[in-house]
């Protein structure tokens, strides 16, 4: 099973919102999801410290020693295996990435995600030349306005597609409920469904988001 | 997304994990500036676990005995033998 690997030597760009929306997504169709925690920030930790949704596994503090045969003995299992990384510049994100089947860069539309998340991108096209195998990778636009299209963001993705990097559309907008999820743990339907969780967005919108970027991640896996 | 698992099709590609594989991948990801981070343990020795004995001879209810007075006083064991000492002193030596 696929090994979808979340990459960008920045912080804060949304990798770990990424990593939870698939897991819980996937999970939802009913796939065996391992979810690896590698950041040392412990976000999706913290997150499943409040409840996992079924199906999802959690295994958390892996270094770059323990990265490769964890992703192999996860991928074993016949599980669809999501890795968290650090935002820095590591051996662990370069030993990640040798492993992964599709990885995904998110970046904020700014001049300094795009120069800092192009870093990853090159790296793996250079490990794709090294390893003399193609390694699927693609940026997928974050924080994003949920009312118009910037003209930052226009050109940011005018450039990655004039560069040959493949977009996924849609992006995810800047939801109150994707950062909400690590407070309450779980997903987006459990959120929606219990009236008691206090969010300050609208979670059904949130939730319509994630399994649009969810589908448009399967469709790179099939 | 519908409920069933359309996910089971999915396949990995096969990935070579030699050790010279993952030595390259560590090449080209220093090249890039992709280094060790691994935390670096804090070096020298470890501090040897408390055992309340203050000496070898001293039996283990007495270390313990000692142990609970000087934390009931606020004090170390030593700075604890050290009045006991002057105790003694000016009672059998000064």
């Amino acid at each position: 099973m696929p090994v979808i690997v979340m990459a960008s030597p920045k912080g804060g760009v949304g990798k770990s919102t990424c990593a939870v929306l698939l897991a819980s997504e996937f999970a939802r169709m009913k796939a065996d999801v391992t979810v690896l925690d590698c950041d040392p920030n412990k976000s999706l930790t913290r997150w499943a410290s409040h409840g996992l949704p079924a199906g999802v596994t959690l295994k958390s503090e892996i270094g770059r020693s323990e990265i490769v045969p964890t992703i192999r003995s996860a991928d074993g299992d016949g599980k669809i295996v999501i890795v968290d990384l650090e935002g820095v510049a590591s051996q662990l994100v370069s030993r990640a990435i040798s492993q992964a089947d599709l990885v995904i860069v998110p970046m904020q539309p700014t001049a300094l995600d795009a120069e800092i998340g192009s870093e990853a991108l090159a790296l793996v096209r250079e490990e794709e030349e090294a390893l003399g195998r193609s390694i699927r990778h693609a940026v997928v636009l974050t924080k994003t306005s949920a009312a118009v299209k910037s003209r930052v963001q226009k050109e940011l993705e005018e450039q990655l597609r004039g560069a040959g990097i493949d977009v996924i559309e849609p992006s995810l907008v800047a939801r109150a409920a994707f950062s909400e999820l690590f407070a309450y743990g779980g997903d987006l339907t459990a959120m929606m469904n219990d009236p008691e969780m206090m969010t300050g967005g609208k979670v059904d919108k949130a939730l319509i988001n994630a399994q649009a970027f969810a589908e448009a991640v399967y469709e790179r896996l099939k | 997304m519908s409920g069933s698992n359309r996910l089971a099709g999915l396949k990995a590609r096969p990935k070579d994990t030699t050790v010279e594989e993952v030595r390259r991948v560590d090449e080209v990801g220093e090249a890039r500036g992709f280094l060790d981070r691994t935390p670096r343990k804090k070096p020298g020795r470890k501090p040897s676990p408390r055992t309340y004995q203050l000496h070898p001879k001293v039996f283990p209810e007495v270390g313990e005995a000692i142990a609970t007075e000087a934390e009931r006083l606020g004090v170390t064991q030593g700075q604890l033998v050290e009045k006991m000492w002057d105790l003694y002193k000016s009672s059998h030596i000064d």
